[in-house]
């Protein structure tokens, strides 16, 4: 087979394939346009109980103290630094069945977070805590980064102790 | 590299039927996909939602193709591009002590480790035989 027809026919392939998956897509796009994956792909028909809010939104629910924080890191950066408060609840990707959510309230309003806007664990926690029932369940985008970063209230392991 | 018709046209199937099923998952999630490759934190966010939308139909054109005989060189071209561009990204995810799902499989796909290597190799070495398989 000759360079040019197999450039020719994966150009055609690749034509049809991106024509099939806009097309079929159209809405998802018009969604995406409108901001709404702007944190993270979550469909709001398949998780209405999780927003995304701004540190200024945490901190207002910090203060009226409505609010339960999760810090979905790991044990050892816990240990390190936290909100004020906060429950850790490491997330580790295959292992949903083992978290140990017997602390926290169904039907208390949480703020879950991690490092920052770079992770994804705030989010894939806040979707296992969604199918167990917790709500309204709020995914503090900003994450500890932003958190220790404006001075707010934090507390190591040694703090609580 | 393999030259036996009848084991090839077999290696058609599985190499077209893996690329169908995973494409069929991923159309049938395409946010669970998009935040998938959202993971790999090797693309920005607009390119990872529209490589979902894209690629499971590539997947499941390419598969089918290869299975019924139709643009076989292509898809067997397309489908060593994937191959060899995941290898790539399940690489630099697992050098970079990434724990991600590899996004593989829609719902069902499996943690980002040194098996999915081997078994994504052993993919692109039946599709390069596909591809450089000379006609008799």
């Amino acid at each position: 087979m000759n360079l040019k027809r197999l450039i020719q026919h994966s150009a055609f392939i690749l034509a049809l394939g991106s024509a099939l998956g806009l097309l079929s897509n159209t809405g998802l796009i018009k969604r995406y346009f409108q901001g709404e994956f702007r944190h993270a792909f979550l469909s709001k028909e398949e998780y209405p109980s999780i927003t995304f809010i701004t540190l200024e939104e945490a901190e207002d629910l910090f203060s009226g103290g409505e609010a339960l924080f999760i810090d979905s890191r790991d044990k050892k950066d816990f240990k390190k630094g936290h909100v004020l408060g906060a429950v850790n609840i490491p997330f580790v990707e295959h292992k949903e069945e083992a978290l140990d959510l017997r602390s926290i309230p169904l039907k208390k309003t949480l703020v879950v977070y991690c490092d920052g806007s770079e992770c994804q664990s705030s989010v894939a926690l806040s979707k296992v805590l969604h199918k167990k029932g917790f709500a309204p369940i709020k995914v503090f985008f900003g994450g500890w980064l932003e958190w220790r970063k404006k001075g707010l209230p934090v507390e190591r392991e040694d703090d609580s102790q | 590299m393999i030259r036996n018709r009848d084991l090839l046209l077999g290696l058609r199937f599985i190499v077209g039927g893996v690329f169908i099923w995973a494409g069929i998952l991923k159309i049938l999630d395409p946010l669970e996909f998009a935040q998938g490759i959202d993971n790999y934190r090797a693309f920005p966010r607009f390119i990872s939602f529209f490589l979902a939308l894209v690629l499971p139909w590539l997947e499941v054109i390419c598969g089918s193709f290869l299975i019924f005989g139709l643009f076989r060189k292509a898809s067997a071209f397309l489908v060593s591009c994937f191959l060899a561009g995941f290898l790539l990204l399940v690489t630099s995810a697992i050098l970079r002590g990434l724990d991600i799902d590899c996004g593989c499989f829609g719902s069902l796909s499996r943690k980002v480790d040194y098996k999915l290597i081997v078994a994504d190799s052993l993919l692109l070495f039946f599709s390069l035989n596909i591809l450089f398989l000379r006609k008799s």
